[in-house]
């Protein structure tokens, strides 16, 4: 997407119910928004999400945001790998259609 | 109690100060909503309550919407409760209805209602009948908060595994004006087919109650499952709070305009 704050909160839950045992949402650094907020925008509703998440028993922890540049590729390595031990630790997502 | 409302309704329709007032009427046993036009003609007229207080009540705000949208030019006055003042401070500030056009006459609910609804506010700023009842805190939140975190999933889902998908929690809902619903988008989720896509069904209607959700318990009165929906927006609520120091219709219509909780790409 162009932007993390185009990553509405929906389109997270979606992904964790067709499969996806965690989300990891990466934006640009705080302050280097080419729309200005987006990424503020992004902050906000990962955590009311992930509130809401634990509010109905999921994990908070399947979902997480990072602030990266294009220009990080090592960093990026680090966090995604990172992100996917820690899914992996947490095992499949019991948010997966239970229907 | 009803009297008093009554004199005032007759005072608004006569003076001309309102062309209609919406408010609840009893025909034939039923209690429904009503567009009372004239003043000299109040026969029905009722505040909601039958067996208990408030126990017939309706989104007066949304008939509000529709009818004003056909009239955009007359001033229209209406029933309130606490929480349907809630609900007309923040349609007004998102611009959904306008303030000048809307005369409201609010009732305080009694403290067994307030009870029930664990309501924080459960009277308007002005009331012309009834009595300030005590707030009272969110024990239904409580007490889910209570279950350890790996246990609640299992407790929601044996909840949500009961729904039928009518849509009755958001057909009622007198804070879902979204023209398009991301509950019946294809893309999101199968129209119309049950069992519904669990949790997610309710949890995406959950989380676009945030900034928006007034507290009205009448998602949970209207779900035939008996979901206890309520205390899922009661934390949305509070949550919302906690990160945007911002619970809809307790700020004044003039103050803060709702968060942009979901953004733009909410929107379908
Ligand atoms: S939420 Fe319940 S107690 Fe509060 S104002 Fe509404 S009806 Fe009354
Ligand atoms: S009102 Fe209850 S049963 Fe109907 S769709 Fe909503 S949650 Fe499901
Ligand atoms: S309590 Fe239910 S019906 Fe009332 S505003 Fe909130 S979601 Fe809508």
């Amino acid at each position: 997407m162009m932007c993390s704050g185009m990553v509405s909160p929906d389109l997270i839950l979606r992904a964790l119910s067709k499969g996806a045992d965690g989300v990891l949402v990466i934006g640009c650094h705080l302050g280097e928004c080419h729309y200005l907020e987006g990424n503020y925008n992004a902050a906000k509703r990962v955590a009311v999400l992930k509130k809401l998440l634990a509010f109905a028993g999921v994990d908070p922890a399947r979902l997480r945001v990072e602030w990266l540049s294009s220009a990080e590729a090592p960093t990026f390595v680090r966090v995604t790998s990172e992100f996917s031990e820690q899914i992996k630790a947490l095992g499949p997502s019991p948010l997966k259609e239970v229907a | 109690m009803v009297e008093k409302v009554k004199a005032r309704v007759q005072e608004l329709l006569a003076s001309g100060k309102v062309k209609g007032f919406i408010g609840l009427r009893e025909l034939h046993g039923h209690i429904g909503p009503y567009l009372f036009t004239d003043g000299g003609d109040l026969d029905g007229f009722v505040i909601g309550d039958r067996k208990a207080a408030g126990d017939t009540r309706y989104p007066l705000n949304t008939q509000l919407i529709m009818i004003s949208r056909q009239y955009p030019e007359e001033t229209l006055g209406v029933l309130v409760r606490g929480c349907d003042e809630r609900g007309l401070k923040t349609l007004f500030n998102t611009n959904q209805l306008k303030p000048e056009k809307v005369v409201s006459v609010g009732i305080a609910c009694p403290q067994e209602l307030a009870d029930v609804c664990e309501c924080m506010k459960p009277f308007p700023e002005e009331f012309v009948a009834g009595e300030a009842s005590e707030a009272r805190p969110f024990g239904s939140v409580e007490r889910i908060e209570s279950i350890e975190i790996g246990e609640r999933l299992k407790v929601w889902l044996g909840e949500f595994a009961k729904c039928i998908k009518c849509y009755g929690c958001r057909n009622i809902c007198p804070m879902c004006y979204c023209p398009e619903c991301t509950l019946e988008a294809k893309d999101f989720q199968a129209v119309g087919s049950i069992a519904s896509e669990n949790p997610i069904f309710h949890l995406t209607r959950a989380l676009h109650m945030a900034g928006r959700c007034i507290d009205c318990g009448l998602c949970s009165e209207a779900c035939p499952a008996d979901i206890p929906l309520r205390t899922l927006y009661k934390k949305i609520a509070d949550i919302v709070d906690l990160e945007f120091q911002y619970r809809p219709g307790y700020q004044d219509s003039k103050g803060k305009m709702s968060p942009n909780v979901l953004g733009e790409a909410a929107k379908h």
